[in-house]
């Protein structure tokens, strides 16, 4: 008797415990009643957040059958959380993230393919460069598109005004660049009075010089089939040079700026310590916001190489291949993606959208703010090479950062600094083709 | 009912006690069932699951799949350069953090153990980090190393110890030894309440003693109140090593093991081969070994500590 009680209670623990979670997992899956999406975002700024939600409770009002709950995420550790959801069987249905993650979770089978799938009008908005920053392997031989890639970033330079008009040199345009060599130069001539022509912030190093390196068409990997294998050539070496010479050979960079990361140079920015700050083109808002009143500045197109080319990479929306309602997430994120929502995101992030209707927008095209040098900038990118490489996650934090770090920091050489990359990069990669 | 007639029968059967016996066991685990069930679906449970993982190729991905691959785990690890540089930084951390941190809390301890004014209130605020998260403790941390609006940097800066704001976090050289403060702080509490704890229970006499020998203050600490506190010390310390090592929540939050690797934890190495690049097996192989050191050390310490004893 007593025997057959506690085992009864004990049982109960048991599937209580196994019981929660498959309990979590509901969210009314009555055929043709309403349905609940989960749409993770990781809008960050202040006027993103504000556009994801009024865009999600536009949604929600016309599509009272297929309501959408917006999930805070952060960029910070994205990742690792969609791994341990995806892994758990119960990952958010519409997942923000970025071209770079994508490639990995489409060969290990976590994402829905969306080929196919997308009305003809979003595809046909957006250009087939940016689809090919989320068209990836699944895995088992086949393609797929793996996500709809709506804002992107380029490079481009933030530059005080009254400083440049000071050394009276060229304000290029978008279609008459500074190249390289003019940079080096003016950066030299910008360097006087104790302050600097340019600020390289490079505490995070690789996305920046591997988008950069485009310029004079260094791809960094070479694949051959599904075998990828770091590459350091000639072309791959010209950015990191000419970084690495205003630096220690002209000295028209400033040094102590080398470990901030891309928003920390601001204030000496603002105080006239360096005249020129490359970035990204979000960059711009926190110098609307911050800069001090009076303070003139201009955004400078993308620089030229042997072309003007950058890697892009793309913010993106996806559907989790385990989603219970993957045409309703599609639907979710078609009108999410439209022309008009764009435009918003676009404004809220302070990136270039990629849908060709929303960069015409007269908002996107403004010479406010360096909207048109920015928006007329996305004709500059080009998928990035890294994107298709599997195991560069891996590869840029075990190798890329810690030997770019260095080389910048002048610690080891140019050669040793290739080979690092070359050898342990390969070994890095090696692990994901076996 | 069955109780009654076994004890009707007792007399009569040959071997009673065997049975008696058997009954008792049996009702033991029963009661301890309850108990027994948690510990092994969440304890014993993953831990085999854990180690069997060791063995296999496990990957994330929906479509891979897992074979069993012996100790070739164990082979690439041997071989694996970040693992070891991983491994020597956490030897080096969770080393220093010990010693460091027993050395501060037998000194706080002995002051806590003297008569002194608000001697209770300093006793309650050295418990201070103690009742902090170690997510917490990291945000806090942080705060205080920040490059610019760090307390930290602008103290120095006052003092005019440092001329321009250090990155005490992102330097190659500094970040290591401040999250090894950070380490120390945050270890303290324990350590210092498990000695004074231990101090109360060293017989005064023993001191009165030595004060009718003559013995000088460092005498009678070197030769009374160390040779009391051993098994004490030895306890601790060895506790406290099995804890930094395994330290992850705090360096996570304070430097997510960067830069370029240099405060890169073995526990977050681990971490990142299984969650951020998939390598479940591998992962766990890394966990297996750790306790195999863990083991090692601990039982090489702990034995000595003992044969000295004996």
């Amino acid at each position: 008797m007593r025997t057959r009680t506690a085992l009864a209670a004990a049982a109960a623990i048991v599937a209580l415990a196994a019981g929660c979670s498959s309990a979590a997992t509901g969210g009314g899956d009555k055929a043709g009643g309403p349905v609940t999406l989960k749409f993770l975002s990781l809008a960050w700024q202040k006027e993103s957040i504000a556009a994801n939600k009024q865009i999600v409770d536009e949604w929600n009002k016309s599509n009272p059958n297929t309501k959408v709950e917006y999930v805070q995420g952060s960029w910070d550790n994205v990742n690792d959380q969609l791994v341990t959801s995806f892994e758990a069987g119960d990952p958010p249905d519409v997942i923000h993230d970025d071209s770079p993650a994508l490639a990995g979770f489409a060969s290990r089978g976590y994402l829905a393919d969306l080929s196919g799938k997308l009305p003809a009008d979003l595809k046909s908005d957006i250009p087939q460069p940016a689809w090919d920053t989320v068209t990836f392997g699944d895995g088992k031989g086949g393609k797929g598109v793996y996500g709809v890639p709506f804002l992107q970033e380029s490079q481009v330079i933030i530059a005080n005004k009254k400083l440049l008009d000071a050394a009276k040199v060229r304000v290029p345009t978008p279609d008459q660049p500074w190249t390289w060599d003019e940079f080096a130069q003016i950066s030299k001539k910008l360097t006087k009075d104790g302050s600097f022509g340019v600020a390289w912030p490079l505490k995070s190093p690789v996305n920046k010089v591997l988008n950069l390196g485009l310029n004079f068409g260094g791809t960094f990997f070479q694949t051959d089939g599904a075998k990828a294998t770091v590459k350091v050539g000639p072309e791959e070496r010209e950015v990191l040079q000419r970084i690495h010479d205003q630096l220690y050979k002209d000295k028209s960079a400033d040094p102590s700026a080398l470990g901030m990361g891309t928003a920390d140079p601001l204030p000496g920015f603002y105080a006239g310590k360096y005249a020129l700050l490359p970035a990204g083109v979000y960059l711009r808002q926190q110098v609307v916001e911050q800069a001090p009143p009076g303070f003139q500045w201009i955004t400078i197109p993308p620089l030229k190489g042997t072309s003007t080319n950058q890697g892009a990479t793309s913010q993106t929306l996806s559907v989790a291949a385990d989603s219970k309602y993957p045409d309703q997430a599609t639907k979710f994120i078609s009108f999410f993606l439209n022309s008009a929502n764009q435009a918003k995101l676009a404004k809220g992030d302070w990136l270039l959208p990629t849908s060709t209707k929303a960069a015409s927008d007269p908002s996107m095209t403004t010479k406010e703010n360096g909207w048109d040098v920015a928006t007329a900038s996305a004709k500059n990118l080009v998928v990035a090479p890294y994107l298709r490489v599997n195991g560069f996650d891996e590869w840029k934090s075990k190798v890329a950062t810690p030997t770019l770090q260095q080389y910048f920091a002048d610690k080891i050489t140019l050669d040793q600094a290739a080979k690092t990359l070359v050898e342990e990069g390969d070994k890095v990669l090696a692990r994901y083709t076996k | 009912m069955t109780l009654t007639a076994e004890r009707a029968r007792r007399p009569s059967t040959d071997r009673p006690r065997r049975g008696t016996k058997g009954r008792q066991g049996r009702e033991t685990l029963i009661l301890m069932l309850p108990a027994l069930v948690p510990v092994l679906v969440f304890s014993v449970g993953p831990l085999l699951y854990g180690i069997f993982l060791a063995f296999t190729d496990a990957r994330s991905g929906r479509n891979a799949v897992t074979s069993f691959v012996g100790l070739s785990n164990f082979g690439d690890l041997l071989t694996d350069g970040d693992f070891w540089a991983s491994f020597r930084i956490g030897l080096i951390w969770a080393v220093s953090v010990t010693v460091l941190q027993f050395l501060a809390s037998l000194g706080l301890a002995l002051l806590l153990n003297e008569n002194l004014r608000f001697r209770s209130f300093a006793r309650v605020l050295v418990l201070v980090p103690w009742a902090m998260p170690p997510v917490v403790i990291g945000l806090m941390w942080r705060l205080v190393y920040h490059p610019n609006a760090g307390i930290l940097n602008s103290v120095l800066q006052q003092l005019g110890v440092i001329g321009h704001n250090v990155d005490w976090l992102n330097d190659f050289s500094i970040a290591l030894p401040a999250i090894i403060v950070v380490g120390i702080w945050t270890g303290m509490p324990q350590t210092t309440v498990v000695l004074l704890a231990g101090l109360q229970t060293v017989p005064k006499e023993l001191y009165e003693a030595g004060h009718m020998d003559g013995a000088t203050t460092l005498r009678r600490f070197w030769s009374i109140t160390l040779p009391q506190l051993r098994p004490v010390i030895v306890t601790i310390t060895s506790l406290d090593f099995v804890w930094n090592i395994n330290q992850f929540g705090l360096v996570y939050v304070l430097t997510q093991g960067g830069p370029g690797g240099q405060t890169r934890l073995p526990m977050l190495f681990a971490y990142e081969e299984a969650f951020r690049y998939g390598f479940f097996g591998y992962a766990a192989t890394l966990g297996v070994a750790f306790v195999i050191v863990v083991l090692a050390v601990l039982g090489l310490y702990i034995g000595r500590q003992l044969r000295e004893a004996n």
